[in-house]
C-alpha cells in the first residue's frame, strides 16, 4: 500500500521535473512564432470547448491519470489532427468529446452546451473497423438515417459512387479490402450529416498508398462538405498533410505539449509532401514527439514489469 | 516436410524411407469405414469380449429394414417411427422450452452486466442459476419423476418428468451462451451505433441482438446435443415410450437387434438435428466467422 | 470484489433456497423442503454409504477422464497433423460419435465384463460398463477439440519453424502441440462436465456410486436423500471442472486471461 502511494509520488515528481523541461522548448517555439497564448485557441469561432479536462481510471483499485488539465478549442470547420505517442490518451479526449465517457473534472461544450452523452451530430470513426459485421456495406451506409426514419437513397448512393463502392451494398463488410472497410465506414459517418467529425486513427491499419490516397479523399470530402474534424493520428506526416493545426500532447497523463498551426495553401495534394514546408513543419513535430515516444515506451516497460 | 504440406491431390507418400501410392481421400474414408464394419463383423463373429452376445452389422441392417417397415419394437405394439416421435418431441419441445426462457434471461442478465446502471440482474439471477448447474441434467430425473406427472394429451401420454430432464440439459448452455454472446461484444459498437442516432431499442435491435446471435446459436447447437443425451437418459430410466425406452427394454427382453437399431436411429435423429441447427445458423448469421470481440 | 456484489451474489444464492422452501410448504409433499435435506444431509455425511458412493462416483470419473485424455488427446493431435492418418481413422469414429453414450448401456451391459475388486472397507465393483460410458461421455469432446486445435494453426506457424530449422517432429513438439493446447483445454473442460452427465446415468441404470444412490432414493420413498445425491454431484462436478480449468490455467501462461 505505502510502496504503491510512494511509487504515485515518485511518479508524480517526474512529472514535474519534465514538464519544466518542456515548457523551454514550448517557449522556444513559441518565439519562432507559432501558437502564441496559453490556451491552444481556435482561429475562428469556437465549435467545440474544452476545460480542463481531466479524466482518470480507477479499474480494480488501480489508478491511471489518463488526461490532466488539458484546454483546447475547435472551430467551425476546423481540421485539427491530434499527435501523441501511444497510451497519452487521445482516444480518452476523443471518447469525452463523442459523449462516451464522463469527464473526471472539467468540461466539454458543444456550441457552449456542455455534452451529455453520444449524439449523432459528433460522428465518430474508431481505431478499429467498426462497421456492423452482422450488416452488409449498404446497410452500414444507411444506419443512421434508418434510425430516424429519413433515408436518403440518393445521397447514399452518391456517397458508395464517390468512395469506389458502388456494386458492394450487398457485400458483408469481411468480404472487402482494409481499404474499401474504411471507405465504407467514412460513408456510413457522411450518410449521418454530422457537425463535428472524430476520427480515431483511421487509417493507421493501412499500407501507405492506400492512406494517401484516403488522405486525399478525406480532404476533399472535408473541403466539399465544410466540416469540422478532430483527427488522431501517431503518423507525424499524416498529422500536418491534413491538419490546420497540430496539437502535440505530451505522454500520459496527457495534456497539451505545443500546437503548430499548419500554413500550407489549400487544396492539397500529395504533392505538398515534398514541399519545403512540409518538411520544416514534419521535422518540428518529429521533435515534439519523440522525447514523449520514449518516455511513454518507459512508462510503458515500467508497467509491464509491475505487473 | 511436414505432412500437412500434402493435402489434397498428392497420393504418393515416403512411408519407412520408401515411396508408397495411396489411395485417393474418397476410398480412404470408404476402408476406414469397411474397417469399422469388419472389426464389428469380425468380433461377434469369434466372441471378442461379450460381443458374441452382441448383434453383427449384417443382422443390424436386416432388423432395421424390418423395423423401418413398420414391424412393432420391443414386446409392445407400436412401430419404432412411434418412438422416434415421442423422442423427437421431447427433445424439441424441452430444447424449445428451454431457448424461450433461456435466452431472454441470458439477455437481461448479459446487458445488465454491460450497462452497469439499472437493476443489476446479472447479479441477482446469475449467480443463483449458475449455482445449480454443475448439477448434470440426469441427476435431476428422480426429483422430476417425483414432481412432474404424465400427462394425457388427446391421446398421448406427456411425460413431464423427462420433459423436464431435456429442459435443465439445454437450458444450461443457451443461457450461458446468450450471456456471452451480450458480455463479449466490444463496447465500440454498441457506441458507434449511439453515435449514429440509435436510441437503447435500436442499439439493441441492430446491435446486440445480431452481434449475441451466433453465440446463441452455439447455444441452442449445444442444447440439442445434450437434449439427445439428456432424453435416452431419461427414457431409460423413467420412460413409457422413446427411442431410450424401447433400446434399454430390447435388453431386458435379450432383443439384441433392437438395441443396435435403437443405437443407429438415435444416432441417426441426433445427427440430424445437429445438421439441421447448424444449417438454419449459417443461413441466420452469414457473417458469423467474424470476430466482434 | 466490492462487498455490495458479494451480498447480492448471496441474495441471488440464498432466494434459490427460499424459493424451494416456499415450493416445498405449497407444493405436494413428495418434494422435501431445505431443512428435510440438510438433516438428511448432516446424518449421510456419518454413513460409510455415502462415502463409498462418493469415493466410487470420483474414482470412475477419475479413471474414464484420464482414460480418455491419455487416448484422445494424442489421436486428435495425429489426426489433426497428418491428414492421411485422419482419412483412415476418422470416418469409423464419426459413425460413434453421434449415438449419444448413454445410449451404449445395454451394449455395455451385454459385452463388457465386471470386476469386482475389495479394499478393507470400501468395497467396489469395477464395471467396466460405466467406465466405458464414462469415458465415451469425456472422450469425443477431447478429441474434437484436439484435432480442431490442431487445424485451427496457421499454417505459416509450421512454415516458421521449418525455415528455422526445424525437423517434423520438432514442429510438432514445438508448434502444434501447443498451439493445439489451448483448444485441447477448452476439450478437456467440456469433457469433464460430460464425463459427469454420463457418470450419473449409467450408475442410476447400472449400478453403484452416488448416481445408483440418488435413484434407490426415489425407489425406496426416503426423498431427501435424493436431494443430498443431487447436491453432492453437483459440488463434485463443480470441483472437478474448477481442478481442470486450473491445471489448464497453469499449462497456458501464454494465454491472455489465464491467471492463476
Ligand atoms: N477503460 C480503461 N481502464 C483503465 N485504463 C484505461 C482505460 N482506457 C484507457 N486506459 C489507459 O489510459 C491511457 C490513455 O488511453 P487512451 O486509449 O486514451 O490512449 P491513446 O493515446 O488513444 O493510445 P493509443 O495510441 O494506443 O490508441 C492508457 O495508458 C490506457 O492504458
Ligand atoms: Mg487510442
Amino acid at each position: 500500500m505505502s510502496k504503491q502511494e510512494s511509487d504515485a509520488d515518485d511518479r508524480a515528481e517526474n512529472r514535474n521535473q519534465d514538464t519544466n523541461g518542456y515548457e523551454d522548448i514550448q517557449n522556444g517555439h513559441r518565439e519562432s512564432g507559432s501558437a502564441g497564448s496559453e490556451r491552444a485557441r481556435a482561429t475562428g469561432e469556437a465549435l467545440v470547448e474544452i476545460n480542463e479536462l481531466t479524466k482518470t481510471y480507477d479499474p480494480d483499485g488501480a489508478h491511471v491519470v489518463a488526461v490532466e488539465d488539458l484546454d483546447l478549442d475547435i472551430g467551425d470547420n476546423e481540421f485539427v489532427t491530434v499527435l501523441g505517442p501511444s497510451g497519452c490518451g487521445k482516444s480518452t479526449v476523443m471518447e469525452c468529446i463523442a459523449g462516451y465517457l464522463e469527464p473526471t473534472e472539467g468540461e466539454v461544450l458543444i456550441n457552449g452546451d456542455p455534452v451529455a452523452g453520444p449524439d449523432p451530430s459528433r460522428g465518430v470513426v474508431f481505431q478499429s473497423n467498426r462497421l456492423f459485421p452482422w450488416k452488409t456495406i449498404g446497410q452500414n451506409a444507411r444506419f443512421g438515417p434508418q434510425m430516424r426514419n429519413d433515408v436518403d437513397d440518393e445521397r447514399i448512393q452518391q456517397l458508395l459512387d464517390d468512395t469506389g463502392l458502388t456494386g458492394f451494398e450487398d457485400s458483408y463488410p469481411h468480404e472487402l479490402s482494409g481499404g474499401m472497410q474504411q471507405r465504407a465506414e467514412l460513408v456510413r459517418l457522411l450518410a449521418n450529416d454530422p457537425e463535428v467529425m472524430l476520427m480515431d486513427e483511421p487509417f493507421s491499419g493501412l499500407d501507405a498508398m492506400t492512406k494517401e490516397l484516403m488522405q486525399e479523399m478525406l480532404l476533399d470530402i472535408w473541403e466539399e462538405e465544410d466540416r469540422t474534424v478532430l483527427f488522431i493520428t501517431h503518423d507525424v506526416a499524416e498529422a500536418i498533410f491534413l491538419a490546420d493545426r497540430v496539437v502535440v500532447m505530451t505522454a500520459r497523463p496527457g495534456q497539451i505539449k505545443d500546437v503548430i498551426d499548419v500554413d500550407i495553401d489549400r487544396p492539397r495534394d500529395s504533392s505538398v509532401l515534398t514541399s519545403e514546408a512540409f518538411n520544416e513543419y514534419q521535422e518540428r513535430a518529429s521533435d515534439l514527439i519523440h522525447d514523449e515516444a520514449e518516455r511513454a515506451m518507459e512508462q510503458k516497460q515500467q508497467e509491464t514489469q509491475e505487473a | 516436410m511436414s505432412t500437412r504440406d500434402h493435402v489434397l491431390g498428392i497420393d504418393r507418400r515416403r512411408l519407412l524411407g520408401r515411396e508408397v501410392p495411396l489411395p485417393p481421400r474418397g476410398v480412404r474414408w470408404a476402408m476406414s469405414v469397411a474397417a469399422f464394419f469388419t472389426f464389428w463383423w469380425a468380433a461377434v463373429e469369434f466372441g471378442f469380449l461379450g460381443f458374441g452376445r452382441f448383434v453383427g452389422p449384417v443382422d443390424t441392417l436386416i432388423a432395421i429394414y424390418g423395423y423401418l417397415a413398420g414391424e412393432p419394437v420391443a414386446g409392445g405394439n407400436q412401430s419404432i417411427y412411434i418412438h422416434a416421435a415421442y423422442s423427437t418431441f421431447r427433445v424439441v419441445a424441452g430444447v424449445g422450452l428451454a431457448a424461450l426462457t433461456a435466452i431472454p434471461l441470458g439477455l437481461l442478465i448479459g446487458l445488465s452486466t454491460k450497462a452497469g446502471t439499472g437493476i443489476e440482474w446479472n447479479n441477482y439471477l446469475y449467480p443463483g442459476l449458475e449455482s445449480l448447474r454443475p448439477i448434470p441434467p440426469v441427476a435431476w430425473v428422480p426429483a422430476s419423476i417425483l414432481l412432474f406427472p404424465i400427462v394425457p394429451v388427446l391421446g398421448f401420454s406427456i411425460n413431464t418428468a423427462v420433459l423436464f430432464v431435456v429442459f435443465i440439459g439445454a437450458f444450461f448452455p443457451i443461457l450461458v451462451n446468450t450471456v456471452e454472446g451480450v458480455r463479449n461484444l466490444d463496447d465500440e459498437f454498441r457506441r458507434a451505433a449511439q453515435s449514429l442516432g440509435a436510441d437503447s431499442g435500436q442499439v439493441f435491435r441492430h446491435v446486440i441482438f445480431p452481434a449475441a446471435l451466433p453465440s446463441i446459436l452455439t447455444g441452442v447447437s449445444l442444447g440439442i446435443g445434450l437434449g439427445w443425451i439428456t432424453v435416452v437418459a431419461a427414457e431409460i430410466i423413467a420412460g413409457n415410450y422413446g427411442l431410450g425406452y424401447i433400446t434399454f427394454q430390447a435388453y431386458r427382453l435379450l432383443q439384441t437387434d433392437v438395441i443396435a437399431v435403437g443405437m443407429v436411429v438415435i444416432g441417426v435423429l441426433g445427427y440430424a438435428s445437429s445438421a439441421i441447427v447448424q444449417r438454419v445458423a449459417d443461413y441466420a448469421t452469414p457473417w458469423s466467422d467474424i470476430e466482434t470481440s | 470484489m466490492d462487498g455490495a456484489r458479494w451480498a447480492k451474489r448471496g441474495v441471488s444464492i440464498a432466494s434459490i433456497v427460499v424459493v424451494w422452501f416456499v415450493a416445498a410448504s405449497i407444493g405436494p409433499s413428495t418434494l422435501p423442503g431445505p431443512v428435510a435435506v440438510a438433516s438428511a444431509f448432516v446424518g449421510y455425511l456419518g454413513e460409510p454409504v455415502y462415502w463409498n458412493a462418493v469415493v466410487l462416483s470420483s474414482l470412475r470419473v477419475l479413471g474414464s477422464f484420464t482414460l480418455a485424455a491419455v487416448i484422445g488427446i494424442p489421436l486428435g493431435l495425429l489426426i489433426g497433423w497428418n491428414v492421411v492418418f485422419g482419412d483412415f481413422t476418422f470416418p469409423a469414429l464419426e459413425l460413434l460419435r453421434p449415438v449419444p453414450p448413454i445410449a451404449w448401456i445395454p451394449f455395455g451391459i451385454l459385452v463388457l465384463p465386471s470386476v469386482a475388486i475389495s479394499l478393507g472397507v470400501i468395497g467396489f465393483e469395477v464395471s467396466a460398463t460405466v467406465i466405458f460410458i464414462t469415458f465415451l461421455g469425456a472422450f469425443f469432446p477431447i478429441l474434437l477439440n484436439a484435432i480442431e486445435g490442431v487445424r485451427g494453426i496457421d499454417e505459416e506457424y509450421s512454415r516458421a519453424a521449418h525455415s528455422l530449422g526445424a525437423a517434423d517432429w520438432q514442429t510438432f513438439r514445438h508448434v502444434i502441440y501447443p498451439g493445439a493446447l489451448p483448444s485441447v483445454h477448452t476439450g478437456m473442460v467440456v469433457g469433464m462436465g460430460l464425463a459427469w452427465v454420463n457418470l450419473v446415468a449409467a450408475e442410476m441404470i447400472s449400478g453403484g456410486g452416488l448416481g445408483f444412490m440418488t435413484w434407490s432414493a426415489y425407489t425406496g420413498g426416503s426423498y431427501p436423500v435424493i436431494f443430498v445425491g443431487m447436491i453432492t454431484i453437483g459440488i463434485l462436478g463443480y470441483v472437478s471442472s474448477t481442478i481442470v480449468r486450473y491445471i489448464g490455467a497453469s499449462q497456458l501462461p501464454w494465454m491472455e486471461g489465464s491467471t492463476v
